[in-house]
């Protein structure tokens, strides 16, 4: 978090060829919440949270550091460390669940401590009988939540989220969003696209909307602090 | 099938039996100057991809990995390297190398070293292309995966590479492959001296042109054994990168 319990972005701007997939965007996410970014396809969702990831170069960015104006490659390093993405089909590694897992924790830990981590963590998402399993073969249930568990193994303070349910059948839908839940008490502020905003009723503290590169505010629940005095924000509440 | 050729035909199928015969024994007969021209083809080649692989495996994924001005024409211009006879790239080598050359004060025309860097420059290309393709099929996710989770941009390329690994260990075998059984750039720098740059394909050459067939095909058996085993690793690392 940029502040104690407050992450900031202004000015967040990209364009592909001549079209402005972000204007001017700015909002701000809140510990131990969670927030649904929504639009349609091709909205510029993906890119955000790519570019919050520190993955993809935005036109124009400012996070509140307390350091005065930065360039990319410092905003870069810092969203590395505080965000941790997961694409919408995660990404297995060549190996057991346990090694992909074991690829989230400190190489210059003990074998016996990361071990004792990597147990942990196949306990909190209810793995542990698919520890030695290749994760290439898993089921994409399966495999999200490994990449939840690899997220719950760095502890990231945010959490952006591509996409986590499409294409999951109810049971595992459900299991993802319990372990959603878990980082939300944890007190993990999360950022989630999803063109369905109707798969996450009960975990969603906001909702946000992309709609021609400007973001709109759905509800009026009051829990993200927009920078409501920027010309580019829109409130439909 | 034999009765029914005629005469010359069988003179030279008997010619050649023999031949291989006395190869297969001069091979399995420990014969000490056949397998020291052995040794030296392995530890020259050998080298060369040792040397060689690191860097060309390091630009092949910058070109798989990152978009920059240029990047276009140097795979254009790796492409063609690729199909550059070894004759030229030995003789390239060898103006620079020989006394007169620009790298003339080294003195290692007609030295293993030389050989070595003939061999290079002629795996590299491969490498480079090989590499390039095995990582660019990788998955970019990976990448993405690893620095996401907080890898630094070595500990991510590592990673990559062992995901791309059976695509990198085909580019490793094949341009093995090419080096340990090219002449042209082994005669020209190492000058087929016995005992010190005299490796299996300037070898054969050598005892060809002398009309000792026998050490020829010998050595070629060794050559065939080399390539069949390479080109089964081959299919076999080529048939794992496949996606299941």
């Amino acid at each position: 978090m940029t502040t104690a319990d407050q992450f900031n972005v202004h000015y967040l701007k990209k364009h592909y060829a001549k079209r402005q997939v972000l204007d001017e965007v700015a909002f701000s996410l809140q510990a131990g919440q969670t927030h649904l970014l929504s639009g349609d396809n091709g909205a510029g969702k993906t890119t955000l949270l790519r570019i919050l990831a520190g993955l993809e170069k935005p036109d124009s960015i400012q996070i509140d550091l307390g350091m005065g104006p930065l360039n990319w490659r410092h905003v870069k390093k810092a969203l590395q460390q505080h965000t941790l993405y997961l694409h919408q089909h995660p990404y297995m590694f060549d190996g057991t669940v346990n090694y992909n897992l074991g690829y989230a924790i400190d190489a210059k830990l003990t074998k016996r401590e990361r071990q004792r981590q990597i147990d942990k963590a196949l306990e909190w998402a209810d793995l542990k009988q698919l520890s030695q399993a290749p994760a290439k073969s898993l089921s994409g249930g399966e495999k999200q939540r490994v990449s939840l568990a690899r997220a719950w193994l760095k502890r990231p303070s945010i959490l952006l989220l591509d996409e986590p349910t499409s294409n999951l059948d109810q049971e595992s839908r459900h299991r993802t969003l319990s372990l959603l839940e878990a980082f939300k008490s944890n007190g993990t502020a999360t950022l989630l696209a999803s063109h369905d905003p109707m798969h996450f009723p009960s975990l969603i503290d906001q909702h946000l909307r992309l709609d021609q590169g400007k973001l709109i505010r759905i509800d009026d629940q009051n829990l993200i602090e927009f920078d409501q005095t920027h010309p580019n924000f829109r409130s439909t509440a | 099938m034999l009765e029914r050729l005629p005469q010359p035909y069988t003179d030279h199928m008997d010619s050649l039996t023999t031949t291989t015969l006395a190869a297969l024994e001069l091979l399995f007969s420990g014969n000490s100057e056949l397998w020291e021209i052995i040794a030296i083809s392995f530890r020259v080649s050998g080298v060369a991809i040792l040397v060689a692989s690191p860097p060309a495996l390091l630009v092949a994924f910058i070109l798989a990995y990152y978009e920059f001005p240029g990047r276009r024409l140097l795979i254009s211009i790796n492409s063609t390297l690729l199909s550059v006879p070894a004759v030229v790239v030995g003789l390239t080598l060898f103006i620079l190398l020989s006394r007169q050359g620009p790298l003339g004060e080294w003195k290692l025309l007609f030295t293993q070293t030389a050989m070595v860097l003939g061999q290079i420059a002629l795996a590299f290309p491969i490498l480079v292309a090989m590499g390039h393709s095995a990582l660019q099929a990788c998955d970019r996710r990976a990448w993405e995966t690893a620095r996401t989770l907080g890898a630094t941009p070595l500990r991510a390329l590592i990673t990559i590479m062992r995901e791309a690994r059976f695509g990198l260990m085909a580019a490793l075998l094949a341009a093995f492959g090419r080096i340990i059984a090219e002449v042209g750039a082994s005669m020209m720098l190492g000058g087929n001296i016995l005992h010190y740059t005299r490796n299996i394909p300037t070898a054969i050459a050598l005892e060809s042109s002398k009309g000792e067939f026998a050490q020829g095909i010998a050595l070629g058996l060794v050559l065939l054994i080399l390539a069949f085993t390479l080109n089964a690793f081959l299919q076999h690392f080529q048939g794992k990168g496949q996606p299941a």
